[in-house]
């Protein structure tokens, strides 16, 4: 881990310049990943005005191993902390959004399902279930002034949000209270109104008020400095759906009952003692799974509470199962995934993309290979359409041989206030973040 | 009292005398300013205007790459400024959205910056004055009235920047906002050309926004990939088959093309419909006294694709046709055996 050669394996290093580009992008020869990787290289030559003045790994640092690993800006006292929010134009307010509020939680669903993200061309956009939303932000030890929302002071819609949810993420042997901020929405009728940036600034505020000082979070897009970069993965299991919607493409020589055929999959689980993880089997899967996280560079710090709260089966947010082995009754294997649906605009047949996300996997006795293609057995009997994973932990073991095909989507992952010394692999990262 | 009334006096000859003392720095800071080479580390985006000492490595990058960190670019420097932006007006409208939703004025002028951000990798000299004056209106526009402190004397790019900021007073965001972009157009008469460009591919969104979230999870789809079956050969006749086109595969059998002709795969035209789920092709085809039974390389019949790609209607139609419902392809399962949805028509054929 602590070897300094940034570039990915097999890529040739070229001129210093682009060598700090080029260790942030997987190397890939497809002309669509050389395009990726130009465009990258071009966001990082370019200046990031408000990136360069907050405590982020800044690009021109980069492989500087003069520098410590750590956090950027020691804390501040508390009392130096702005006490007051950030001024917003005026005609919005502040207000904290109470998740258990059922009306409250019902407007956060809608803008988020109207507003939040979409892809390239706008065919899908994320529809977070309420059930999801509380699950999301109300981990052990959460802060519901972190759930900040800001409504129109004339007729009190809510029209932005963003979240935080406290962490305690190890980075190699430190453990790091930190905040993972997610669900920064604008409303799309107040795009050009400049509200996420103070958002930003407002959520940080907040969590430094508890004491909090580093933070966690995602984006497409490539801003200082990504401490790894993945690659979404997509495995259908219901490709007539996926075509039909515009999900997956149908080859002009591939017929639809062969690509049926290629995707099918047995009707149940092929391990032996493969069963839905209990709330009685919280203290195994805990043991199992720090374990196992322990081996990446960067993943969550889970005890008990945490394992009882992401991981426990909740219908329709999160499914977890595992190998009890039916001789011994150790629990020796694990997998879970997350549902998140999106809503697919303008289709006549279809509404509504059932998407598992694939979450945190553990084999120790059973093969990941044979452990994953069970989790996709049963995400298709609960009526899955697809089944995503970013090469993160040790999912390109599977990925191909699972007929997982390659997404056009890249996920960052960023630290605020914490520095690496370098990029890491994303088989180096053990963290999913929502 | 007399007392306070000494006090206050003291205290107001103070100020007016550290004011004047200020103002006199300020004054001869900002002459040396405008004579300096400005070279000096960038910490705000009005600096981006500033000439770069090397030229950048990439000058002529692709426009999709451009716009890409164009729009990266405008996030960044809208969030340094935060958006504490006063608006003059207040909505008191009915409409739910007056006031509140995004002008013309507000994309524009956020446009406006994006492009400003985005030239920073031109080598088009832009005097300091100018670049003073966008900082001023930008803020204006952006915070509105300044009201921080001074800057200290020895931050002399800090202080020429508060003073531009401050010299506009209370000019309304509007106004700077037009100001704004006037300046932009003067100094860039074909800004707005890429502006086009870019809200045509922006479906809508305002350009330079957060459609694609300065951060937050990624909706991806599945890359196209070519051609798995990169050595199998089909005629015209199985595409038009393929994409349902009527017209051409009637002059395709008019022409003495085979209705059953074969690919390199043994598909022939009605396997091919059937399994886009053309109908209306499937009838047609049969018209033509297409073979309904014929088996491609797997052994497999039109009814074995319509059952395996659950299309029904097609299904149904075909065994009206006397397909067989019990052809066995090569792995030994008839569309009975394929056949996962509950078609009571097919268990009636079957028996």
């Amino acid at each position: 881990m602590g070897d300094n050669n940034n570039s990915p394996p097999g890529s040739p290093k070229e001129a210093d310049h682009d060598s700090d580009a080029n260790q942030l992008v997987k190397d890939d020869s497809s002309l669509e990943t050389i395009v990726r990787k130009f465009q990258d290289s071009m966001s990082i030559g370019k200046r990031h005005a408000f990136w360069e003045t907050q405590p982020v790994g800044q690009f021109k640092d980069l492989g500087d191993v003069s520098l410590a690993e750590g956090p950027i800006e020691p804390p501040t006292p508390l009392s130096e902390v702005k006490q007051e929010p950030y001024n917003l134009p005026t005609q919005y307010e502040w207000t904290t959004c109470d998740l258990d509020s059922e009306d409250t939680c019902t407007e956060v669903y809608n803008l988020l399902k109207n507003n939040y993200v979409e892809d390239d061309e706008n065919m899908f956009r994320f529809n977070y279930s309420k059930e999801f939303l509380r699950w999301a932000l109300h981990p052990p030890g959460y802060f519901r002034s972190w759930h900040i929302g800001v409504r129109a002071k004339t007729n009190k819609k809510l029209v932005a949000f963003i979240t935080g949810v406290p962490a305690r993420i190890r980075v190699r042997n430190e453990i790091v209270k930190m905040a993972e901020i997610n669900f920064l929405c604008v409303h799309k009728k107040l795009r050009s109104k400049r509200l996420a940036p103070v958002m930003i600034k407002e959520v940080t505020r907040r969590v430094h008020l508890e004491n909090i000082w580093q933070a966690a979070y995602t984006a497409g897009v490539v801003l200082p400095t990504p401490i790894t970069t993945c690659q979404y993965w997509h495995r259908s299991l219901n490709p007539k759906k996926l075509i039909d919607v515009g999900f997956s493409r149908l080859g002009a020589r591939m017929t639809m009952s062969r690509t049926i055929k290629l995707y099918k999959l047995p009707d149940s689980p092929a391990t032996p003692g493969f069963r839905k993880m209990e709330l009685r089997d919280v203290p195994a899967v805990t043991r199992l799974l720090r374990n196992y996280l322990s081996q990446f560079v960067v993943a969550p710090d889970f005890d008990e509470n945490d394992v009882e709260h992401w991981l426990l089966p909740e219908e329709n947010v999160v499914d977890s199962y595992l190998v009890e082995s039916p001789e011994t009754h150790e629990v020796t294997d694990f997998c879970s995934f997350y549902t998140l649906p999106s809503s697919i605009l303008g289709n006549q047949t279809y509404s509504i993309l059932k998407a598992a996300y694939s979450y945190y996997n553990v084999s120790t006795k059973t093969p990941l290979l044979q452990l994953m293609n069970d989790a996709l057995i049963v995400a298709k009997q609960k009526d899955f359409d697809v089944f995503n994973a970013l090469d993160v932990m040790q999912n390109e073991s599977f990925l191909k041989e699972l007929k997982f095909g390659p997404g056009d989507g890249q996920l960052h992952y960023y630290l605020y206030n914490y520095r690496m010394r370098n990029a890491l692999k994303p088989s180096e990262l053990g963290l999913v973040l929502l | 009292m007399g007392e306070w009334q000494q006090l206050l006096q003291s205290i107001f000859l103070g100020l007016i005398f550290s004011y004047l003392l200020a103002k006199l720095i300020a004054i001869v800071i900002s002459f040396k300013e405008d004579n300096l080479s400005i070279t000096r580390a960038h910490t705000t985006p009005t600096d981006i205007n500033l000439p770069r000492p090397k030229p950048q490595p990439h000058d002529d990058p692709p426009r999709s790459a451009d716009l890409t960190s164009a729009a990266i670019e405008a996030e960044s420097v809208v969030a340094e400024h935060g958006s504490v932006r006063n608006e003059s007006s207040e909505a008191g409208s009915d409409d739910d959205w007056e006031g509140v939703e995004s002008t013309e004025l507000d994309e524009l002028f956020s446009a406006a910056t994006a492009f400003v951000a985005s030239a920073a990798t031109d080598r088009q000299k832009v005097s300091n004055d100018a670049q003073l004056q966008l900082y001023g209106l930008y803020k204006i526009a952006t915070e509105g009235p300044c009201s921080v402190p001074q800057p200290s004397a020895l931050k002399m790019t800090a202080r020429a920047k508060w003073q531009a900021w401050q010299k506009l007073g209370a000019m309304p965001p509007e106004d700077a906002m037009e100001k704004y972009i006037d300046i932009v157009t003067e100094l860039y008469p074909t800004w707005a050309a890429g502006l086009t460009v870019k809200s045509r591919g922006g479906d809508g969104n305002a350009p330079g926004t957060d459609s694609n979230g300065p951060m937050g999870p990624v909706f991806s789809t599945f890359v196209y990939e070519e051609e798995s079956e990169n050595d199998s050969k089909m005629d015209a006749i199985h595409a038009f088959a393929r994409e349902g086109e009527v017209d051409n595969l009637l002059k395709c059998i008019e022409s003495g093309v085979s209705v059953d002709l074969k690919d390199s795969e043994g598909r022939t035209p009605l396997h091919w419909a059937v399994d886009r789920g053309h109908l209306n092709m499937a009838e047609l085809l049969v018209s033509k006294n297409a073979n309904v039974n014929a088996k491609d390389n797997d052994g497999q019949t039109a009814l074995h694709y319509a059952v395996m790609c659950d299309r029904e209607g097609v299904a149904e139609y075909l065994v009206k046709q006397n397909a067989d419902t019990g052809a066995k392809d090569n792995d030994g399962s008839s569309p009975c055996d394929l056949c996962e949805s509950n078609w009571p028509w097919l268990q009636r054929a079957k028996e």
